[in-house]
């Protein structure tokens, strides 16, 4: 009977139908870029060899896939991603969540964070590479200070605006503070957390692409490298659609993560 | 049991124009069992007595005692609902209410039916599976009192409960308190500012000043139980409303605010 009276406030449902109208406008605008790219392109209306067009970048993309030659570096260039981002998602939480709930540590390592964060990563490419070498190591240390610095400022972030009253109910039945950080801080730093890791992975891929175009003996990077001292259109637009492919993959999959680890962030 | 003593409690914060008192010797019972529910205008220090007897913070002076002991620390035997509901939003229905189980260290397999159980109490057996953001504000607060009762506490803290909730879903929520109460006989102190909420609900009414918070009027509610809705026209109703209204207008004025005690429509 009481409950009669209060409806709860799941109501709201067009979501699904807006997002889906946003995809067919997204895929619309792509579809009309490629159209008018391959009209000027294929009919030479700008030099096709500076330009190209996206049939003859498709013909490309089959013949580098083909060859193993895409297959081969991609999976170089995945693995120097991975060895760089994994252990930047394990170290930038963890040395955020420590500055999140230490103001002095915060203060101690605040100018050192924001200065790599404006500093330009891709200008740490000679030394890194003289430091550890032209193979797999130096790229994923790039791929590593690229992506760490988003992850410690959005995890701080995260953990310095959790809510007071999710502390305060917690603090109420008698929980220490290793419990607080368990069951309040850290499950509600996670939305930015994840944020965080989002915003990383485009500095990241950046990052290790530079670093692979300065000295390397494979990957995407040694290619467009390559290709660009000969003068390669379709070569090169294979290889950035190929890279921009896989950090949108990358990003789209990290929201999935999010929205099925937080639902609840997106509704507050 | 859950017999609840405050013996001349007293708190000072150090504010920039020196020692600010904001409760000065406060000195009450309430029985085991009692609902006692506490009045008072705005920033008397109503709330932060709560806070005193959850020990989420210390007195300057003064002890809280619960059944003899004197209270030091946060725990489950003193369980607050709170205004804000205070909800984990990562967290279903059912696992709100476990989070007080959790804390005070109940084995896993008994968590669920104990948590299952006060969710049905309070009529949200359907909703156990939901997330605090789909549910309405007076569904939200039901989590919080089933959260509350389900560490089975001594004393039941409730912070203006229902203080964020429209007018009728207040009503509604006081009288389905009364209900589970009159079930249980848990020892509950309820602050509130409404005065017709105060009366509803209360054996004893402790009316506080103006700041600082002191203890004007404690009043025992003869009103029988249990009590429908429409007591709030009873004359003996309206007679305390006027008394506590009274007591309430003159500290409104003595302490030269212009915030008025909630009242509803005087008879």
């Amino acid at each position: 009977m009481a409950i009669a009276t209060e409806l709860p406030a799941e109501a709201a449902q067009p979501r699904r139908s807006l997002v889906s109208a946003r995809t067919a406008v997204g895929v619309a605008a792509v579809a009309l870029f490629l159209a008018a790219w391959q009209i000027v392109g294929a009919n030479e209306i700008v030099r096709s060899d500076l330009i190209s067009y996206p049939s003859e970048v498709a013909q490309t993309l089959i013949q580098m896939a083909a060859s193993g030659e895409l297959g081969a570096n991609a999976i170089v260039s995945l693995q120097e991603f991975l060895q760089g981002f994994i252990p930047a998602i394990l170290i930038g939480v963890a040395a955020g969540t420590a500055f999140g709930l230490s103001a002095r540590l915060h203060a101690l390592f605040e100018p050192l964070i924001v200065m790599l964060n404006t500093s330009p990563i891709i200008a740490f490419v000679p030394v890194v590479v003289v430091w550890f070498g032209v193979g797999t190591q130096s790229k994923a240390i790039m791929v590593f200070l690229a992506a760490v610095i988003p992850i410690v400022i959005n995890t701080v972030t995260g953990i310095t605006e959790v809510h007071e009253s999710w502390v305060r109910a917690c603090r109420a039945f008698g929980a220490k503070q290793p419990q607080v950080i368990a069951k309040a801080i850290l499950p509600g730093a996670l939305p930015a957390v994840m944020v965080g890791i989002r915003l990383s992975v485009g500095r990241a891929v950046v990052g290790l692409i530079a670093a692979e175009m300065y000295v390397s003996v494979r990957g995407i990077g040694r290619l467009i490298q390559v290709y660009s001292t000969s003068d390669r259109a379709a070569e090169i637009f294979v290889l950035v659609t190929v890279v921009s492919s896989f950090g949108f993959l990358m990003v789209t999959l990290l929201r999935r993560i999010e929205t099925w680890l937080a639902p609840w962030s997106l509704e507050r | 049991m859950g017999r609840l003593v405050l013996e001349r409690l007293s708190l000072s914060y150090a504010a920039r124009s020196g020692a600010f008192l904001a409760l000065s010797n406060l000195d009450f019972a309430v029985e085991d069992g009692e609902f006692v529910t506490i009045v008072g205008p705005s920033g008397c220090g109503k709330s932060t007595l709560l806070m005193l007897i959850a020990a989420l913070l210390s007195p300057t002076s003064g002890t809280v005692r619960l059944d003899g002991r004197p209270v030091t620390a946060p725990g489950p035997d003193r369980a607050l609902v709170f205004q804000d509901f205070a909800l984990l939003p990562w967290r279903t229905v059912l696992a709100n209410v476990e989070l007080g189980l959790e804390l005070k260290g109940v084995p896993i397999s008994e968590r669920g039916a104990i948590a299952r159980r006060h969710i049905a109490m309070v009529g949200l057996a359907a909703f156990e599976r939901s997330y605090p953001h789909q549910l309405s504000g007076g569904m939200r607060q039901r989590v919080g009192i089933a959260r509350a009762l389900a560490v089975e506490p001594q004393v039941l803290l409730m912070d203006e409960p229902f203080g964020a909730l429209d007018a009728q879903i207040r009503q509604v929520m006081g009288s389905e308190l009364l209900k589970i109460w009159e079930r249980g006989r848990k020892t509950i102190l309820f602050v509130t500012h409404d005065i017709d909420e105060a009366i509803y609900l209360a054996d004893r009414i402790v009316v506080m000043s103006a700041s600082p918070g002191r203890v004007i009027a404690d009043i025992k509610v003869t009103l029988p139980r249990p009590r429908p809705l429409e007591i709030r026209n009873d004359p003996v109703f309206t007679a305390y409303r006027q008394r506590i209204w009274d007591l309430l207008a003159e500290q409104v004025l003595a302490s030269n605010t212009w915030e008025q005690p909630a009242v509803a429509a005087r008879a």
